[in-house]
């Protein structure tokens, strides 16, 4: 039994028992857990996190930028509609002005022309008037020359200037 | 071929005398060497990852070296509900990575340095220590002692107990799974090498105790049952010990 132990040692390297605890490997597998945790963080979590990070920097940026870009555009939208409505707003208020202008011009030529009108109209009354009075005494003369003519002759008589006077403008009277 | 049944032990390949009461002698054993070929192809791969990183136009490296990243994130994001433990994520990472890959090497015929019950103490004790110092922190230390109290004093002693299963119960069950399926793995290699000697032992002649010596029914079948035993329980109790480890530490955390 001994000799077989033996042989058995020889031919195998020492084994350890298949369960145990030996504190030598206990304490050295934990610092190898830390080792471990210590690499892995090194080697693989600190440069990819570095790298995801980067890439959410880079599109955060672009997300801003395209943000920016928008509240831009809607603001110059805005701008452009501001200014399109005061250009409409404007362009009415030109036309209406414009005619509002016009309106009142036509109706001063208009009134101008209706006052010309009525003082050529009442000149010419007046001119007619004074015709017509001129036209009369001239009438009146002739009338009068011609009755003292005709009294003259037919009467054949003398009669004194005074008299003759105021013969005729008993005729003009009776005749006017 | 053996015809007993033999467990793959883990070898100790030097011993350094320190003499130094309690710990002992300092055994170079194959659970640290295999632990230091893990540390190497982890820390490899993350290197071999983050080569060459670009913001723009990334390449499928990258893209692979930021998906783990992101899940390392929101695993434990989502587990603990916030922002409040980002501190933990390469610690987690950090573990699930050296489980994950300890249980694997043992496709590679390594020993799995989890095969080895002082790698989960050590993991566990660790964890321990951040759930009590988050308990602490979080209640005080007067509120933390208090806590074993509820709902009544004379809980006291099984709150107690129950504290210390805590790691006891993490590091056993991740050994405990990772063990059998070594010690699955070698009877499946066992049997298959029994089989197969008897089988092709029934050729006579000398091409049949050449035959017999090769363990040939051992190829295909141990490649399916490894898909569970190493596979997927590996793989498995690497998740459950990292989904407690975050669930404890987040329980610590609330008052």
């Amino acid at each position: 039994m001994n000799h077989m132990a033996l042989l058995a040692l020889a031919a195998n390297a020492e084994t350890q028992d298949l369960v145990t605890l030996v504190p030598w490997t206990f304490i050295i597998q934990i610092i190898n857990l830390f080792i471990q945790v210590y690499l892995i963080k090194k080697f693989l979590f600190k440069p990819i996190n570095d790298i995801l990070q980067k890439r959410k920097d880079l599109a955060d940026k672009e997300i801003r930028e395209a943000r920016e870009a928008q509240d831009e555009a809607t603001s110059l939208k805005t701008q452009y509609e501001e200014s399109l409505t005061n250009a409409h707003a404007e362009a009415a208020k030109i036309v209406s002005d414009a005619q509002k202008e016009a309106e009142t011009k036509a109706e001063t030529i208009v009134r101008d022309a209706e006052q010309q009108a009525n003082a050529l109209k009442a000149k010419a009354n007046a001119d007619i008037e004074q015709e017509k009075k001129k036209a009369i005494n001239e009438a009146k003369d002739e009338i009068g020359s011609l009755a003292m003519e005709i009294a003259g002759k037919v009467v054949e008589k003398e009669i004194s200037e005074a008299d003759h006077k105021k013969l005729i403008e008993d005729f003009i009277t009776k005749v006017g | 071929m053996s015809q007993s049944f033999e467990v793959d032990y883990a070898k100790i390949y030097a011993t350094i005398k320190t003499g130094i009461p309690i710990l002992g002698d300092l055994k170079i054993t194959e659970t640290l060497i295999v632990s230091w070929i893990v540390m190497i192809i982890i820390t490899g791969l993350c290197i071999f990852l983050t080569r060459d990183l670009r913001v723009e136009n990334i390449s499928k490296r990258q893209a692979f070296a930021e998906m783990l990243v992101e899940t390392g994130n929101n695993f434990v994001r989502n587990n603990t509900g916030g922002n409040k433990f980002d501190k933990l994520i390469p610690f987690v990472s950090a573990l699930f990575a050296t489980s994950v890959v300890s249980n694997l090497i043992s496709l590679v015929g390594l020993r799995s340095p989890t095969a080895d019950l002082s790698t989960e103490a050590a993991w566990a004790i660790v964890v321990f220590i951040m759930i009590t110092s988050t308990k602490i922190k979080t209640n005080g230390f007067g509120g933390y002692l208090k806590g074993f109290t509820t709902p009544i004093a004379v809980m006291t002693p099984f709150n107690i107990l129950s504290e210390l299963a805590t790691p006891v119960s993490m590091a056993c069950r991740h050994f405990g799974n990772i063990l059998s399926g070594v010690v699955i793995d070698g009877l499946i290699y066992w049997a298959l090498g029994l089989a197969s000697a008897a089988l092709f032992g029934l050729i006579p002649g000398a091409v049949g105790k050449f035959l017999s010596n090769i363990p040939i029914l051992g190829i295909g079948l141990p490649a399916i049952t490894g898909v569970y035993f190493d596979w997927f329980s590996g793989c498995m109790q690497a998740f459950i010990f990292c989904m407690l480890t975050v669930m404890y530490i987040a329980n610590a955390a609330e008052e």
